[in-house]
């Protein structure tokens, strides 16, 4: 054979392997049915070793235009092996994302991972909290007093007459050394007006005792007092004072009523009444329910004008200066909060209680 | 305080027009707060007087009887279980068909009884609300209506609205009727003519008893009256439903008359029988020291000498202003009756009422300050009152003030202060007239005399003993003006700064311990000095002189006394694990008056460890280990300073800690606190069969480094952990050998952790592996495996060197 000849057969054998070639490598790829499989035959035809790489090794035996046309003709299939391998590939990607989004759904009703076991704040404190920083945002700062007070400063500065019936809203605990342990927060009006000079705008949290042990009574609870001095300030002051808390407390629209009462240290006093927040309504009516015993309203706390017999105690003179004071129950604000039935339940800290939260 | 609708209808007819629910809105709007509605006799305006005509056993039922009813235009027959059905011609009660008796929760049907249709009801009192027991049917006197007529009509007081009204100590006026209806024509708007005044009337016996008041401080004013031939007998009706529906028992008509005076006037009288006066005088005298007085409620009392008694010729007949004495009693055979009214001291009173333990509707109108002029009107009205049920004579009534003895009382006169418009207006922020002002405090009772264009002077009544000076004054005005006038305007408020720093200590501490997991527990800050014992904590210094129990009787000086409480409670009830914190001061003893309130923590562990996840995670007991972790992260959450942790030498361990695990938290050469395992004795006293980890925090100490928080740069070049595996005897312990790998490390080792310690399986016996892991990096440059391999090289041999350990593969 001359080597035109020999140039001739090689040609026409590397055209037969192509021929044959294309008919495999489809199938090959249909076949293949995970992208490992996939990339392995995708190797066998364009890899080192492949078939496709084994046939371009033969075109040296070529004549100059046959290797020209073979070589096209191997760059075509090549891109064709290429397309049907991305084509494949899509393909099993599709089918595996397919898979995985059909499966067997997660067992959702297993318990979740918490992050990390938080524990938790008692109601009083997060009411405490809350109630003190509205009166921080009004302007008004922390006064710390004691539970184990003086007599004068729970009682006589604040104007308790002695043998007084008014004596008995508060019955108190006494302690071996004649001291009183404080039944209200007051006291700290006395501790402040004897140490700073007004004007003043202070509150004072603090846990309180009075000798009462029933169904609704604790002989220990809690009282934040909140008071005001200054040359001018005035009754119409304090409401507005009560109405800008009610809002932020309550939400806005939130109304609040003061009906008349008596407390020895403030005159005129009042106790305070807000628009129930149980029973109210989308229109802001209150229909009555049973937390305001059907009257729209709830109590929330007492307060009044600084009597002036408190600042002639304390060496301030009630012509030139004027406040107010309000004292409110964090206990019952709390209960009234979260729908706590008894007193009692604050402070037997049932971890199933406290986990509530 | 109970106040009746009717009563207040007679004083101010102006009512007329207001129904219940507007009438308790004027009294709470007024500060005479009305907690509560009842309607009395409910169900009886629709009942009827009915007349027995006719009556004949029941065919069947030998219990039975029918009756038959004249109900003036028509009869009826009703059939009748009640043993006093009276005889023809007497009066009784028919509740018709449809009538609802919500006494007993019943509506009058159509019934047929053994054959019989009865169609309508013969009622008792208990069954028309009007008492709460009686027996058989309600009968009424003859002449008292006619047949058919509507009951209420016939029967004055047979229903009524009671209001509950909570009244402030400072309001004596309000508890009487009378005062009740001057405030209401007060804030109505309307002229109140005082029924109080109305004279005595016509005398015709003489005051034939003897008075002196030896204690005129005590007793500054005194009256009586005699009435004679008075027939003792049971109250009318009226008064009776009266008294009934303001939760006063009817006895008899003489003891309801006081009664009534009481509920009217607010003002206590005592009815004496004088057959039991001795030596027919009167003397208001200071108790002799332990002077033996039986009381009307049959106890026999040992009398102070700061009571006060009234007393006949021979001892004490009253203790003055509480209560009466069985010996001068109202009998059946009572025919004279010496009628008593007084002013006392309330201060007095007071005290008596409370050494005796005797709270009366006397003392508790007394002791809160009587009108010392309303002794005339509520003589002559007792007086009246008699007269209306019983033919009697009358004496003239006899005042006593001092040494003085007259026919009238004296003119006591009145107290008077000014009130200055301008001070009105700026303590309120709203205008109040000098005109409009002067008419509020006149309707009250005040006399008002304008002195110039913006000052009044003012002549406060006799009830009114809370006025005294200009403030009280302005309350009246905006009380009765009403303080929903007043608008609302927020001030500018000037603020002040902080005093004392424990909220936000406390705060920061509570949130720090609720991000470790622990819950807050508010425990009482009252304890028993055997609590603190068991606790081993210090001796109480605060102790209790009234305490309300024998658990609660001192300051505790302890958080752990409320904790333990609480874990205790809550295994009993079957919740074995818990985490709790409580915060808060305890009581210590100081230097100063008052005892030093230390601020404290203290967090204690039971049960088991709060699982991640229960279905990943195995439960498992708490241990020291836990209280190291909470203490530790507790101050470095607190101070930014991760804390030193040092075992206790045994002298200076807290007594409440097990001698095997204590520790204490050193930042900066301070103690900032402690945990470890509660001692097994503390907690076997409170029934605990387990070791509890505990921790506290010694607050100020802790305030003493707030914590600062500084940038630190983060890692640029990559770290190379190793791991190190090590057994050691396991009386090694393993911080040691951590310092050890720390030292041998060198500067290039940033973190040193153990992560994991076991023993048994293959590891010999009293030994433990200890897996350290050691991050070496370099802030300047990547490390090379050489240098690291080198620097843990001597970590290792120094491990195997200094512990004997082995390295494990």
């Amino acid at each position: 054979m001359t080597s035109s000849d020999k140039a001739q057969a090689a040609k026409e054998e590397i055209e037969a392997a192509l021929d044959g070639f294309r008919a495999t490598f489809v199938e090959a790829f249909a076949n293949a049915t995970t992208e490992q499989l996939l990339r392995d035959e995708n190797a066998k035809i364009l890899g080192k070793k492949g078939t496709l790489t084994a046939i371009l090794k033969q075109m040296g035996a070529l004549s100059p235009d046959a290797r020209k046309a073979i070589g096209e003709r191997v760059n075509a299939l090549k891109n064709e092996v290429e397309a049907a391998f991305s084509a494949r590939l899509a393909e099993l990607v599709a089918d595996k994302r397919k898979a995985e989004l059909e499966a067997r759904p997660f067992d959702l009703t297993l318990p979740g991972r918490r992050p990390g076991a938080m524990g938790h704040v008692h109601p009083i404190s997060q009411v405490r909290e809350d109630v003190i920083d509205i009166f921080r945002g009004l302007g008004f700062a922390v006064f710390d007093g004691p539970d184990v007070e003086h007599e004068s400063n729970n009682f006589t500065k604040l104007g308790f007459p002695p043998d007084h019936p008014a004596t008995d809203m508060q019955d108190s605990f006494w302690t071996k050394s004649k001291h009183v342990l404080r039944t209200h927060t007051s006291n700290v009006q006395i501790r402040a007006m004897t140490s700073v000079k007004p004007p003043m705008a202070f509150i004072a949290p603090g846990t309180v005792y009075r000798r009462d042990d029933d169904a609704t009574h604790s002989p220990m609870f809690h009282q934040l007092e909140a008071f005001l001095i200054d040359e001018n300030v005035s009754l119409a002051n304090l409401k507005g004072i009560l109405a800008e808390f009610a809002e932020r407390m309550y939400g806005p629209g939130t109304p609040v009523r003061l009906r008349p009462s008596y407390f020895p240290f403030v005159e005129p006093g009042a106790e305070v009444d807000i628009g129930c927040v149980f029973c109210k309504q989308s229109d802001g009516a209150r229909t009555g329910c049973a937390v305001c015993k059907h009257t729209g309203w709830i109590e929330i706390l007492g307060c009044g004008m600084i009597h002036p017999v408190v600042f002639e105690h304390c060496g301030i003179d009630p012509e030139k200066w004027t406040g107010f004071a309000l004292g409110m129950g964090l206990d019952r604000v709390a209960m009234l909060r979260y729908g706590i039935p008894n007193i009692k339940l604050l402070f037997e800290n049932d971890p199933r209680f406290l986990a509530q939260f | 305080m109970k106040a009746s609708l009717n009563w207040l209808r007679e004083l101010l007819p102006e009512l007329g027009r207001l129904g219940p629910e507007d009438v308790a809105k004027k009294l709470t709007g007024a500060g005479l707060e009305v907690e509560g509605i009842h309607e009395y006799g409910a169900g009886t305006e629709v009942c009827l007087v009915a007349e027995v005509t006719a009556i004949r056993p029941h065919p069947t039922k030998s219990g039975l009887r029918l009756v038959t009813v004249n109900l003036g235009t028509t009869k009826q027959e009703i059939v009748c279980g009640a043993p006093n059905v009276p005889d023809p011609g007497g009066l009784v009660v028919l509740a018709p068909l449809g009538a609802h008796l919500p006494a007993k929760n019943m509506t009058i049907a159509r019934r047929e009884i053994a054959g019989v249709v009865s169609e309508g009801m013969l009622c008792s009192e208990s069954e028309l609300g009007l008492s709460e027991e009686s027996e058989g049917i309600l009968i009424l006197p003859a002449g008292i209506g006619k047949p058919g007529e509507l009951l209420t009509k016939a029967v004055p007081n047979v229903h009524d609205v009671v209001f509950e009204i909570g009244l402030t100590p400072n309001r004596p006026d309000g508890l009487g009727h009378l005062g009740l209806a001057r405030d209401l024509a007060a804030v109505l708007g309307v002229r109140f003519s005082a029924a109080g005044s109305a004279p005595f009337g016509t005398t015709d016996i003489p005051f034939d008893v003897t008075i002196t008041v030896d204690a005129p401080t005590r007793c500054p004013e005194f009256s009586a009256a005699i009435v004679s031939g008075v027939n003792v007998a049971s109250s009318p009706l009226s008064w009776r439903f009266r008294l009934s529906a303001l939760g006063v028992r009817p006895i008899s008509n003489i003891v309801d008359v006081t009664n009534l005076v009481l509920l009217g006037y607010g003002q206590p009288m005592h009815a004496f029988d004088i057959a039991k006066i001795r030596g027919r005088q009167i003397v208001v005298r200071q108790a002799t020291e332990a002077e033996a007085f039986t009381t009307l409620d049959g106890v026999a009392r040992k009398l102070s000498s700061d009571d006060l008694v009234v007393c006949d010729g021979e001892g004490p007949v009253a203790l003055a202003g509480v209560m009466g004495g069985q010996n001068s009693e109202i009998s059946d055979s009572t025919t004279d009756v010496l009628f008593e009214c007084a002013y006392f001291e309330p201060r007095g009173v007071r005290r008596a009422s409370r050494r005796h333990g005797l709270h009366t509707e006397a003392s508790h109108r007394f002791e809160r300050g009587t009108d010392p002029t309303a002794l005339q009107g509520a003589l002559a009205y007792a007086v009246a009152l008699t007269q209306d049920v019983s033919k009697v004579r009358v004496s003239t009534p006899r005042y006593v003030s001092g040494t003085t003895t007259s026919t009238a009382p004296r003119s006591i006169p009145r107290v008077a202060c000014k009130m200055r418009v301008a001070y009105m207006d700026r303590l309120l922020g709203f205008e109040v007239s000098l005109v409009d002002a002067g008419a509020i405090l006149e309707r009250l009772g005040c006399k008002v005399r304008p002195l110039d264009a913006g000052t009044l002077e003012v002549l406060v009544p006799p009830h009114r003993p809370d006025l005294t000076r200009e403030i009280d004054l302005v309350e009246e005005v905006i009380r009765v003006r009403g303080i929903e006038a007043v608008p609302s305007v927020l001030p500018s408020v000037r603020g002040s700064r902080e005093v004392g720093g424990r909220e936000a200590l406390e705060r920061s501490v509570r949130k720090a311990a609720a991000r470790v997991g622990l819950s807050e527990a508010i425990t009482f800050r009252f304890t028993s000095q055997k609590t603190l014992t068991d606790v081993r904590a210090p001796e109480a210094t605060v102790v209790l002189e009234n305490p309300i129990n024998e658990h609660q009787t001192v300051m505790r000086t302890s958080l752990l006394p409320g904790l333990l409480e609480a874990v205790g409670q809550a295994r009993r009830r079957g919740v074995r694990s818990s985490a709790l914190f409580a915060l808060g001061p305890v009581f210590l003893a100081s230097t100063g008056d008052l005892p030093e309130e230390r601020p404290s923590f203290t967090a204690l562990l039971s049960g088991d460890r709060a699982a991640f996840c229960a279905w990943l995670d195995k439960p498992a007991p708490v241990d020291a280990w836990d209280a190291k972790g909470i203490a530790t992260a507790l101050v470095e959450s607190l101070t930014g300073l991760l804390p030193e942790v040092v075992s206790y030498e045994e002298a200076e361990r807290p007594a409440h800690l097990h001698p095997r695990a204590a520790a204490k938290l050193v930042v900066g050469n301070r103690v900032v606190g402690a945990f470890g395992l509660l001692h097994p004795d503390v907690t076997d006293a409170f029934e605990i069969d387990e070791a509890l980890p505990v921790v506290t925090l010694d607050l100020p100490v802790l305030a003493e480094h707030p914590r600062t928080v500084r940038y630190r740069a983060i890692p640029r070049f990559p770290s190379s952990p190793r791991d190190l595996a090590v057994v050691v005897h396991d009386d090694v312990a393993a911080g040691n050998v951590r310092d050890v790998i720390l030292a041998s490390a060198g500067a290039l080792a940033s973190e040193v952790e153990l992560f994991d310690r076991f023993s048994g399986a293959n590891i010999p016996k009293d030994h433990a592996s200890l897996a350290f892991r050691v991050v070496y990096r370099s802030e300047e440059r990547t490390l090379t495996d050489a240098e690291v391999e080198k620097a843990h090289a001597r970590v290792v041999s120094e491990v195997e060197e200094k512990f004997g350990a082995t390295l494990r593969k």
